[in-house]
């Protein structure tokens, strides 16, 4: 069923334009959430997909994202030419998240990866004539290419040791495993985590985010920043906690290690920047940091999948929070430079509504309750108290003290936006392409904030489905 | 109702007031009809509502009423119609923000005196701070932008932590039957924890509470963002944010870990006598009317901590009634404070010379509230820090000390008063109106009817719900 929606979705913008490409979105977004609500408990697989909760969650995410960054771009792609790829692109780099989303095989897996990651770099340098998206997409496409490649020889590693590349195959294979060929699986783990971490933007992986989000273009970015990171993140849940969670190797500290050093960079790092993109940057990095606590603990003494709930609760928080920002960077950006914070100053009187948007978006970042971010993070950090690892605690101490630094940046652009007097207090037209979607965001935010049962329950069954 | 306040009241003021000060005359009338059906003298949660919130993480609305958190609920509501009140004088910009804004803070100081489940507290807890960053950014003095950024980090970072000792005891709990954030459920799980868990969730709550507290040296915050803050703002800061620390110190980290209080009380107690004895040393030197007021906050709150980790009945209550009568006496000098500086022009003690020329009822009124603040007999004030220290007393005679507090009390209030009011008058008399005036006095009517008569909210509301507590909590005594 899915495979077929993807099909037609990918080849829908060829030629047609931004409205084909729009209602192909709308039309995928439906039918995920419609087939979600129908999905037997066990899921299907046929192939290398296997199509389970877990998947239509992913898939939905991946697709809200999408639909924001294609609402917003008709503003920003008015003036250009390239409308029609642009668009086209943009569905086919979405296919292959969701691809990467759905596969159970690691052939398919990075057959999605590639499906995903080549378009975004066209997508990242579609200002032809901008030294800096050039430059960004130059670099992206290095570092990129290069996690491409770890996974590729990943793979083949795990395939000498297990004889598959089927995730339950492999599983089953590693849980009876020689010490000889112990050593393989070993580095294939340590290349995965390389891999996957580019992508992710895990600390010591990061490097190329806050460059490439300020060099390309700003919806770009906001797709770079949620959809693709995500969809690494599901294929990192996928490989780790099906394909390797029999062997006898502790990756679930080496997370944890990650996950800190993540997230105190990245809140430190934020905390020193001058320009807007690199502190949204700095800030999805920290926020990744917390996703990577739910993949360091995952089950509960219990075995209950509560950390992996507030994982994937989390991916779908922060998906919609940092697309939002990213969008109201974008609407910001259509006439003051966002490469200073100055341009923030006394935002609340001349884009009134962005600056509200924003002052939601941080303080969901933030975890301020009751916003959606603080009932995932509270699942996270709830998850790794209650882990079977005595380094739980500490794990869950370390994340609450960045959790509290991290508001002293987003409190800083609230003071800027809110307190600070402008010099110049003219108003400031909004963009309703931007205003819409970031309006869609808050009330998104909201929602889930107040009333979160109904997401926490479908985040747990997405959970035990994995 | 602070949506609507802040939509009908954007193109008229005039109704966003009407809407602030009567949506908060309903909500105290409200709860002095909880006051009225209060049944006195029982034990546990009155009152109770519950329904289903987000279940499926242990998450529930549960709120509930009793004995302890009855004084907290009603002079938060009274407190927050004074200041209401006293708002209209007070703040004339962006008023439509202003009011929204303020019926969110009632709403989440209502809500953590009475929610029963601790992320539902948390959720509330937070919905105070926001508010109260922006009352400060906004309508603050002059140096508005620094208190309120400093104000946020402060009060965040420490709730952070408080929230590491909630998630814990979720956890920690866990494996005695299904993990709930409820706290009905906790209180009888917790006490069954190992030593070392309690030390950990309870030092971790303890930090949360004591920022909000606060406690030397955890107070920074407090000066600069009291004084910056608009007259009306800072009776809600005094009055009722601080309380919120001493209420989570009571209904929390006393309540919930009987043996780390055993293990800790000779170092909360320390704590809270050093915090007595500094704010009161810090509030001598005080040139700022305003920092001055604050600084008694400081000094003041001290006692709740001394009070509460006696682990004595007479102590725990006295701490509870503490936080009552402060909340009134710091109420009402602040918001006179910031009538003096409306109507004299500055709140430098030094130039305030000769008050009662250009406001003698004033003067007679600051008079009165310097008096319920160095707990003069008379005032509920009185009762309650003697009664702390009585109850220092009885667990150890090296918490005499704590005189030494309130005579440094007595010290700078009547230094305070003896340049302010008692130099000869001078200046042109520009005395209030009727309407603050009877606002500023009606601070006074309970401080005076419990001050003399104390039984019905002490005797009958606090002390049996607290005996009882205790009793639960150290079942063979201490």
């Amino acid at each position: 069923m899915t495979p077929a929606g993807l099909i037609r979705r990918g080849k829908s913008p060829i030629g047609i334009g931004a409205y084909a490409g729009l209602a192909g979105i709308v039309i995928a977004l439906v039918s995920t959430i419609w087939l979600g609500f129908n999905s037997g408990s066990p899921g299907v697989s046929f192939g290398g997909f296997q199509v389970d909760l877990f998947t239509y969650f992913f898939a939905g995410v991946l697709l809200l994202v999408s639909l924001f960054v294609a609402i917003s771009s008709f503003d920003f792609m008015k003036r250009d030419p390239n409308t029609a790829p642009y668009f086209g692109l943009l569905l086919l780099s979405t296919l292959g998240m969701i691809v990467l989303a759905a596969s159970m095989d690691l052939i398919l897996l990075y057959v999605g990866w590639e499906l995903m990651s080549v378009p975004t770099y066209a997508l990242t340098a579609i200002r032809k004539n901008d030294p800096n998206s050039n430059e960004a997409a130059m670099k992206f496409f290095v570092l990129s290419a290069l996690s491409s490649a770890l996974i590729v020889y990943a793979i083949s590693l795990t395939f000498g040791v297990t004889g598959s590349t089927n995730l339950q195959a492999i599983a089953s294979s590693l849980g009876t495993i020689t010490p000889d060929s112990r050593a393989f699986a070993l580095i294939a783990i340590v290349l995965f985590v390389a891999g996957f971490g580019v992508k992710m933007a895990v600390v010591p992986f990061h490097m190329w985010i806050p460059d490439a989000f300020e060099g390309a273009p700003t919806t770009v970015s906001a797709l770079l920043a949620s959809g693709a990171k995500m969809a690494a993140f599901a294929a990192a849940f996928r490989v780790f906690i099906v394909g390797f969670s029999t062997i006898n190797v502790d990756w679930y500290s080496t997370f944890a290690i990650v996950a800190i050093a993540t997230m105190t960079l990245g809140n430190v790092a934020a905390l020193m920047q001058k320009s807007f993109t690199r502190l949204l940057a700095y800030s999805s990095i920290a926020q990744a940091g917390y996703v990577l606590i739910a993949l360091a603990t995952p089950f509960t003494v219990t075995r209950d999948p509560l950390g992996l709930a507030g994982g994937l609760f989390h991916v779908l928080n922060y998906s919609i929070v940092k697309t939002g920002a990213f969008i109201a960077a974008a609407a910001v950006a259509t006439r003051l430079p966002v490469n200073t914070l100055d341009s923030f100053i006394g935002l609340g009187r001349r884009m009134p509504q962005t600056a509200f948007n924003v002052m939601i978006f941080f303080l969901a970042l933030a975890g301020v309750p009751p916003l959606n971010g603080f009932f995932s993070k509270v699942m996270i950090f709830t998850g790794a108290v209650y882990s079977p690892f005595s380094w739980g605690g500490y794990l869950a101490v370390a994340a609450l003290i960045n959790s509290g630094f991290s508001m002293s940046y987003y409190g800083w652009i609230i003071k800027r936006m809110y307190f600070d007097d402008p010099g110049d207090s003219s108003k400031i037209p909004e963009p309703k392409a931007y205003t819409s979607v970031m309006w869609i965001a808050t009330s998104l935010v909201f929602i889930i904030g107040i009333y979160p049962d109904p997401w926490i329950r479908l985040v747990r069954s997405a959970a035990g489905s994995l | 109702m602070a949506v609507p306040t802040f939509l009908f009241g954007k193109k008229r003021t005039n109704v966003a007031k009407l809407l602030g000060v009567g949506t908060t005359a309903t909500v105290f009338a409200l709860s002095v009809i909880i006051v009225v059906l209060f049944q006195y003298g029982s034990t546990g949660f009155q009152f109770t509502d519950t329904a289903s919130w987000a279940s499926s993480f242990g998450l529930n609305y549960v709120v509930g009423v009793d004995g302890i958190s009855l004084p907290l609920l009603i002079i938060a509501t009274f407190l927050c119609l004074l200041a209401a009140l006293g708002s209209r004088d007070m703040i004339s910009l962006r008023e439509p923000e202003y009011y929204a804004l303020f019926l969110l803070f009632e709403t989440g100081i209502i809500g953590v005196f009475t929610s029963l489940n601790l992320i539902l507290f948390y959720v509330f807890w937070e919905v105070v701070l926001i508010p109260m960053f922006f009352f400060i950014g906004i309508w603050g003095g002059p140096r508005r932008k620094y208190a309120s950024l400093k104000f946020l980090i402060f009060t965040y970072a420490g709730s952070a932590i408080m929230l590491f000792g909630f998630v814990a005891l979720y956890a920690w709990t866990g494996s005695t039957g299904s993990p709930s954030f409820d706290y009905a459920t906790l209180i009888t799980r917790a006490a069954s924890l190992t030593l070392p868990l309690q030390v950990a969730a309870s030092l971790a709550t303890f930090v949360g509470f004591a920022v909000k507290l606060p406690i030397f040296p955890l107070h920074t915050w407090l000066p600069d963002a009291h004084v910056e803050a608009p007259a009306p703002v800072s009776v809600l800061l005094a009055g009722l944010l601080l309380k919120m620390g001493g209420y989570g110190l009571i209904r929390y980290n006393l309540l919930l870990f009987p043996a780390a209080d055993k293990l800790l009380w000779p170092a909360f107690t320390a704590i809270g006598l050093i915090t007595m004895v500094y704010g009161a040393s810090v509030a001598f030197v005080a040139q700022d009317l305003k920092r001055m007021i604050a600084l008694t906050s400081v000094n003041h709150m001290g006692y709740v901590l001394l009070g509460t980790f006696t682990l004595t009945s007479v102590g725990v209550s006295a701490a509870v009634f503490q936080m009552f009568a402060h909340g009134l006496a710091v109420g009402m000098l602040f918001l006179m404070s910031g009538y003096i500086h409306e109507h004299a022009g500055t709140r430098n003690i030094n130039e305030l010379k000769g008050l009662r020329g250009k406001m003698p009822t004033t003067t007679v009124l600051l008079i009165l509230g310097s008096m319920a603040a160095m707990a003069v007999p008379g005032f509920a004030n009185f009762i309650s820090e003697y009664q702390v220290i009585q109850g220092a007393l009885s667990v150890a005679y090296l918490y005499g000390l704590a005189i030494l507090a309130a005579a440094l009390t007595v010290g700078y209030f009547l230094w305070m008063l003896r340049r302010v009011a008692m130099t000869p008058p001078a200046g042109p008399k520009n005395e209030l109106r009727t309407g603050p005036l009877l606002i500023l006095t009606a601070f006074l009517v309970p401080l005076l009817v419990f001050g003399v008569y104390p039984s019905p909210l002490l005797g009958s509301a606090i002390k049996p719900t607290v005996d009882h507590a205790l009793s639960v909590l150290f079942p063979g005594g201490k």
